[in-house]
């Protein structure tokens, strides 16, 4: 097995050709994906593997993740990690709309900024955003961390109904159902830990911790 | 007083406890304001005046001994319209708990147009002479995916079973539906809820099968669903059935997403779902993950990516601008488009929504195989119609306006053993179907309700063969709006078929159009 990693140039080519490529050569060696940013949904459904994309990407890349590790160099489009069940998505820059919603499991890390909706419907995943996030992130989570290192806009964490989101900043408004307190010595452990496993320099001390009022917080019929 | 009896009274003497006792007891005699009841000699109550109960039920309601039925003499529907039973119990539920009203199966009831407006012409001396179902071939068959697939699907009739969860059906309904499905050569799809463990074993026909082992390969003819709340979805998920569908919205609550009571949400279901245990599942609206058209695209794209380029991918769409959505299904790629009615059933929905919400069925498919006849698509890209179908005279009267297939899936659920008291919502389902409790599963067994609903399915099969071949036609997809002529103005009006006896389509319609 070689030592380096292949590299996939995507320009000119479609998805189909694209992930073609990369699954054959991902079954040998890491990949390191270039020129791709014309691309959405790229990396898709993936149980294994390491993959860099340089650049910016196009959206949906790494969606339905299912196990492999796959690290962006740039900036990341529309839903970044949407519906990941393991393995894990890195993006070194911003991430747009929507990033990491869906998710059952595994981690995702946005080192820069994250949009709105972000986390939306997170069922088990831990999601770390390095700088601020958008409005409604998120949302109807039913379960897993969020971990926001920056500020957070407006309803945050609306209809929450399990889990757990810490942010370092301020809010500009929580949504329904939430609660908003300090964090223990057991947060505190698990944030030093994730904090550190991704570069991340923030005192883990410093976060604030909101967590679901009820489980059943949906108008009773 | 009335003078003409509007309900019939009925005193169950081996209950009541006058009839034992007279003397003892008189509730109805004292209750009742307009002298229904009376005691005669021996202080017996008798029944002196049918005519004068105006059908209040108070007596009813006071009974001691529940001895005491009124029925209503004609339908309510005519004599106390609107204000009926129903709506006085809706209202009355309001004003004691402050909720909205939720019920499970569709719309009931009511004037929305359906299938019966329409009738088939039968073929006689001026088109092709009939076919002999007895003696002569006919094809029913439908293949969905066959130019864009490596895998396409061969449904053996062009029939399938829309989507309905596992939260909404049990363990076993679900079950049953797969084994019917592979006896029968049609789609079954898991709904919004997950796989069930055995879903894609008895999908793909396995007679005996080994319910301990976990099978992930693809079965015969399952479609998992991906929808707005994702519950259960993983890339082994997308891979576990034959088809992915992308639902964007149902007949039921079109506009809303799924709806499961908290009381049907049993631990297996909150792990396959992702949620605490007894708590509600209302899932998004709309996609988190979409903003516009151009998303959907890329979604269809993405999910032939995973899936290999191998699976169909379908879409099903509510009842909204069936012309201008099944166009942007069909631009988004998709290999089959569902569009379900008005009528289209449910598990559980707000009843205003169930109700009055969406356009009839026989209304859509008209603008639905138009929008894909426009985009040079038509039989290419599959159109299956939803909503009401009953039987095979439905079916081929959905066909014949245009659509590849219809689906049954309230229809299905009576083939189980549904009674269609409403309650789906409950959880209390006395047959199994609808149901999360024990004791009303294990009154569903799978092989025998499978067995059950393959015989309805091969029966409307056998309906719809009959039907093609007496109006002269030897394959199902040669059908047209030509073998039908509407029996009313309402219906030729919103169809735009032949009315009877006049025999041409309403003056505004023109070239299919209305002008």
């Amino acid at each position: 097995m070689a030592h380096a990693p292949s590299v996939l140039d995507a320009k000119g080519k479609d998805l189909r050709e694209t992930s073609t490529e990369l699954k054959a050569m991902l079954a040998k060696n890491s990949v390191v994906v270039k020129n791709a940013s014309h691309l959405h949904g790229l990396c898709g459904g993936l149980k294994s593997g390491e993959i860099t994309i340089e650049g910016s990407t196009g959206d949906y890349v790494a969606v339905v993740n299912s196990g492999a590790d796959i690290r962006i160099a740039g900036d990341a489009g529309k839903y970044v990690g949407d519906n990941m069940t393991a393995g894990t998505v890195i993006v070194e820059g911003n991430a747009d709309y929507g990033a990491a919603q869906y998710c059952y499991g595994g981690t995702a890390v946005i080192k820069g900024n994250a949009g709105d909706f972000t986390a939306t419907m997170n069922k088990g995943a831990t999601i770390v955003i390095g700088g601020d996030v958008g409005a409604e992130a998120a949302t109807y989570m039913v379960g897993g961390d969020v971990i926001i290192l920056g500020n957070a806009g407006e309803n945050l964490g609306n209809y929450l109904i399990r889990g757990n989101i810490y942010v370092n900043g301020d809010w500009a408004s929580l949504g329904h159902n939430c609660a908003a307190g300090d964090v223990d010595a057991d947060d505190v452990r698990k944030l030093e830990t994730l904090l550190k496993e991704y570069g991340i320099g923030a005192d883990a001390k410093g976060f604030r911790k909101i967590t679901p009022v009820s489980d059943k917080p949906f108008y009773s019929h | 007083m009335s003078t003409v009896g509007a309900f019939c009274v009925t005193l169950h003497e081996d209950k009541c406890i006058n009839s034992r006792m007279p003397g003892k007891c008189a509730t109805c005699v004292e209750i009742c304001p307009y002298g229904v009841y009376g005691l005669n000699g021996d202080n017996r109550v008798v029944v002196q005046n049918y005519n004068a109960c105006v059908g209040c039920r108070l007596c009813a309601e006071f009974c001691p001994e529940n001895a005491i039925r009124i029925n209503p003499a004609e339908s309510e529907l005519v004599s106390r319209y609107p204000w009926t039973l129903g709506t006085i119990e809706e209202i009355h539920h309001k004003a004691l708990t402050g909720g909205y009203g939720l019920r499970g199966f569709g719309t009931m009831g009511g004037p929305t147009p359906h299938f019966d407006g329409i009738v088939v012409v039968p073929s006689q001396l001026a088109s092709p002479a009939p076919r002999d179902k007895y003696r002569e071939e006919c094809n029913l068959e439908v293949v969905i995916g066959e130019d864009t697939c490596e895998k396409p699907i061969k449904l053996q009739y062009p029939f399938l079973f829309p989507a309905m969860s596992y939260g909404a059906l049990s363990r076993e309904a679900k079950l049953s539906l797969a084994i019917a499905a592979a006896k029968t050569g049609i789609l079954t799809n898991t709904g919004e809820g997950g796989v069930v463990e055995e879903e894609p074993y008895y999908a793909n026909g396995y007679e005996k099968p080994d319910r301990k082992r976990k099978i992930w390969e693809p079965g015969g003819y399952l479609v998992v669903q991906w929808s707005t709340g994702r519950w259960g979805v993983s890339a082994d998920y997308l891979n576990a059935g034959d088809a992915v569908e992308v639902k964007i919205g149902q007949g039921a609550k079109p506009g809303m997403g799924g709806h499961l009571l908290g009381d049907k949400v049993t631990e297996d279901i909150a792990t396959i779902r992702g949620i605490p245990v007894g708590s509600d599942a209302l899932s998004p609206c709309r996609y988190y993950d979409v903003v516009g058209p151009e998303d959907i695209k890329k979604q269809v794209e993405f999910l032939r990516d995973i899936t290999n380029y191998q699976k169909p991918i379908l879409m099903k769409l509510g009842p909204s601008r069936p012309y201008e959505d099944v166009k942007a299904a069909a631009l988004a790629g998709v290999d089959a488009i569902s569009i379900d009615g008005l009528v289209g059933g449910t598990g559980c929905s707000p009843e205003v929504v169930t109700q009055g919400v969406g356009i009839p069925t026989i209304a859509l498919i008209g603008p639905a195989a138009r929008a894909l006849k426009d985009l040079g698509l038509h039989r290419k890209v599959k159109l299956f119609a939803l909503g009401g179908m009953r039987n095979g005279l439905d079916a081929y009267k959905a066909m014949a306006m245009g659509a590849d297939g219809v689906g049954f899936g309230t229809a299905a659920e009576i083939a189980m053993g549904c009674r269609g008291c409403m309650a789906c919502h409950q959880g209390n389902c006395p047959y199994g179907i609808t149901s999360q409790n024990p004791k009303m599963r294990e009154r569903l067994d799978p092989d025998e309700i499978g067995q059950r609903l393959a015989n309805f399915i091969n029966a409307s099969a056998e309906e719809l063969k009959i039907l093609t071949m007496l109006s002269g036609h030897s394959d199902v997809t040669e059908l047209s709006e030509e073998d039908l002529r509407a029996l009313d103005v309402n219906t030729a009006a919103i169809t735009g078929l032949k009315l009877v006896g006049y025999e041409r389509p309403l003056p505004w319609w023109e070239n299919g159009h209305a002008k």
